[in-house]
């Protein structure tokens, strides 16, 4: 217990020691990032931090904030909600302008509240589920809700197959992801008038799926859609083909990885994917983002990359055109948070998941998303998504339509 | 002192919490089962506060959550006449749901103690780890409970400017009470009877000790008090799902009733508090100023490491937990003789 207090002593000094440094030029704008760099979340953390750190060293041999430099302080929130609240905690007692986190939906409703309360502004880089943005005036993401992506999966098959009558529907049963995901595919099937064959169910656990696939093979659907994860989906994939079927196939956001590669081989030919993020959308700051990740890691940057190197783009220029404005100087923490969050939803940025900007809300207004195919290399192994078509979206118009906030759909 | 309890209020909070938890692991292993169960009961907990705060008990008029509350909750909120000015939700209701949730986890703890008490040591934890891992695949189907995303958005009963540290106002009573209640239990008959079961059951049958009563009785306690934990934890985290009192949470309370000492009520207290607190002692360790970079690194990037290390030395250096029986009463023995007299009695 001594300890505890000894560490808490020491710390209270380190504190002291922050805000008399404070007073020295050319002081770090200190971000804060809080994504799960340990647990089984941490997969997706690991993939954040790459590229919250690209950014930082980016936008730092451009200059920082107009010659401040930038500084990222980690705090790991693990996996659990507890986890998310003390980095949190941790950070804005740091001194943080604004924290970038936390990596799950869940861990957001238990500590974005904190956040809010301190009135610190918040990137989720990665929360998806419906109802984060409206947690408060100070949390935005620049990751698309499910309800957002998805569709254009559907659209792009429409686009390459206008004949599609009747769309057979599987999904992973006990994944959450994939319920809820494969209730928005059923939503766009529904509403572009198609044919809704008997929606079929699987586990992730699964490796035999001749049953749900003999079920709606003999309605003859033009397409069909997977929400799994790369194993089953893959799988599932595979058996469709050698059982016969023909058609235009879409996966899921679980099938948006490399990982699925190996599970269908030459079967993975021409699935088409939704995605927030195209490796090979063309543009200024994505060729940056994409070389230097390239060059580090030695593969494509994943979507996780690319959202946190964007939700760190946005807090950057920002600041800067806050400076420009009124002057980071002029400002103390509190008003410098505050009049930070007000510049980030005002302004329009070129990002590598292309043109964004937000809603009042602080909701996410992606110009622009991407539809890859799987293309499969002849050793059957290795493949690439190819980029198919990028979908320009009406403003957020989706997102507005179903203000409510309803857990679990 | 303003600042300190802002960043560390919640902490605080948590590891209050955890104490509790652990307790409610020690009752069972208080007659000798080794029933993982409580997280299960701490999520039906949860799941009850959630649904009825968000859903059922709503609001105080005037208040962002809109609607007026009916007679009933009316009623049930003025038992508690605490509402501090600015609150969005009685306190009362929440020592309500702490209510109803134990409730609920007693007499399910009954339903499935009667059957999964016949088993015996690993086959009981077993046992109580498929419980647990039932109520989550449950959790994540059924519609009320939100799904995989849960229920978010819980009323906090505390102003909106209010720190975490608020929570105290509840979370110290009942940790005092819960810890009360066991230091008492452990000095009563029933007590004395649990812990002659746990010592040797046949020799404990044979004195006229009825084992599955007390078997029974003993996991129905530590249900009712994991249940007013997770129920009393749902508002603090303002959220829950299907994630919390997994599997993982089972055997993280588990080590603080080992590491604790799981022979006295004290032990799974202190293992709660400091193993809660501990990986959030390292974050801070790791940011102090002038340590060497590959030494801050390690302990930032290698707490997880660190806190799993000092979990097997524990093991290792103390089987018993740091907590026992013999050092309690040494400890009581130096300095005062009354002490050491109650605590001999």
């Amino acid at each position: 217990m001594s300890r505890r207090l000894l560490s808490f002593a020491v710390l209270a000094a380190l504190l002291l020691t922050v805000s008399i440094s404070a007073a020295q030029d050319a002081e770090p704008v200190r971000i804060g990032i809080a994504v799960a760099q340990t647990s089984n979340v941490a997969l997706f953390g690991q993939e954040q931090v790459i590229g919250a750190q690209i950014a930082s060293d980016y936008y730092n041999e451009q200059g920082g904030i107009n010659g401040r430099p930038i500084e990222l302080v980690f705090q790991d929130t693990a996996g659990d909600e507890a986890g998310a609240i003390n980095a949190f905690q941790t950070l804005i007692a740091d001194n943080v302008v604004g924290i970038v986190g936390p990596t799950l939906s869940q861990q957001a409703f238990a500590a974005d509240p904190i956040a809010e309360q301190a009135g610190v502004p918040i990137i989720a880089p990665s929360n998806t589920a419906r109802g984060i943005p409206e947690i408060g005036a100070y949390i935005a993401r620049v990751s698309a809700p499910v309800a957002v992506v998805a569709p254009n999966a559907v659209r792009a098959a429409l686009d390459i197959n206008p004949d599609i009558a009747r769309v057979a529907v599987f999904y992973a049963q006990n994944d959450a992801f994939a319920t809820s995901e494969t209730g928005t595919f059923q939503e766009t099937v529904t509403a572009l008038g198609l044919e809704l064959l008997p929606v079929q169910q699987f586990q992730t656990t699964d490796t035999d799926f001749t049953t749900q696939i003999t079920n709606v093979l003999p309605q003859n659907p033009d397409l069909v859609i997977v929400s799994g994860l790369a194993a089953d989906g893959g799988n599932l994939i595979r058996q469709l083909r050698e059982l016969g079927y023909e058609g235009l196939i879409i996966g899921g956001n679980g099938l948006n990885t490399a990982n699925v590669f190996p599970v269908c081989q030459a079967f993975c030919d021409g699935v088409l994917v939704a995605q927030a993020y195209s490796v090979s959308y063309e543009s200024e700051i994505n060729t940056i983002f994409r070389d230097i990740y390239t060059e580090q890691q030695e593969k494509n940057p994943p979507q996780f990359s690319a959202q946190a190197f964007t939700a760190v783009q946005v807090f950057v220029e920002a600041l800067i055109e806050l400076d420009n404005t009124v002057g980071l100087d002029t400002l103390d923490l509190a008003a410098s948070r505050t009049q930070l969050n007000e510049t980030l939803l005002s302004l329009e940025y070129d990002t590598p998941l292309g043109p964004l900007s937000f809603t009042p809300d602080g909701e996410i207004n992606q110009g622009t998303f991407y539809v890859a195919r799987i293309e499969m290399n002849d050793d059957g192994q290795t493949g690439q998504f190819a980029f198919v078509a990028s979908i320009e979206t009406e403003p957020a118009a989706e997102v507005e339509a179903t203000p409510e906030a309803t857990p679990g759909s | 002192m303003d600042q300190f309890i802002a960043t560390y209020g919640f902490l605080m909070i948590n590891m209050l919490l955890q104490a509790v938890l652990a307790l409610s692991l020690y009752l069972p292993l208080m007659a000798g089962q080794l029933s993982l169960a409580a997280p299960g009961f701490f999520a039906i907990g949860g799941y009850v506060a959630a649904v009825l705060s968000t859903q059922k008990f709503l609001a105080v008029p005037g208040t962002s959550y809109g609607e007026p509350l009916n007679a009933f909750t009316l009623w049930l909120a003025g038992i508690f006449p605490f509402t501090p000015p600015g609150a969005a939700y009685p306190i009362g209701l929440v020592l309500v749901e702490m209510g109803i949730g134990g409730l609920l986890c007693g007499i399910l703890a009954v339903v499935i103690g009667l059957p999964a008490l016949r088993l015996r040591g690993i086959y009981l934890a077993l046992a109580t780890i498929a419980f647990v891992e039932i109520l989550r695949v449950l959790a994540l189907n059924l519609p009320i409970t939100g799904g995989a995303i849960g229920i978010f958005g819980i009323p906090q009963p505390f102003p909106q400017d209010a720190t975490k540290f608020s929570y105290a106002i509840i979370t110290v009573p009942f940790l005092a009470l819960a810890a009360w209640f066991v230091y008492r239990l452990e000095r009563s008959r029933v007590g004395r009877a649990f812990i002659a079961l746990r010592e040797d059951e046949l020799a404990a049958t044979a004195m006229g000790i009825d084992p599955t009563y007390h078997k029974v009785l003993a996991f129905v306690m530590g249900a009712v008090l994991a249940g007013m934990c997770g129920a009393l934890s749902a508002h603090v985290l303002n959220t829950w799902n299907a994630r919390q009192g997994t599997f993982d949470a089972s055997i993280l309370i588990l080590a603080y009733v080992i590491i604790g000492g799981s022979r006295v009520w004290l032990g799974p207290i202190v293992g709660g508090l400091f193993l809660t607190a501990l990986p959030e002692v390292l974050r801070q360790v790791a940011g102090i100023d002038g340590l060497p970079v590959w030494l801050s690194s390690f302990l930032s990037d290698g707490r997880l490491i660190i806190y799993g290390l000092l979990i097997a030395f524990g093991v290792l250096f103390f089987p018993q937990g740091v907590v026992t029986p013999e050092r309690l009463e040494r400890k009581a023995k130096s300095p005062s003789p009354r002490a050491a007299e109650e605590a001999v009695t």
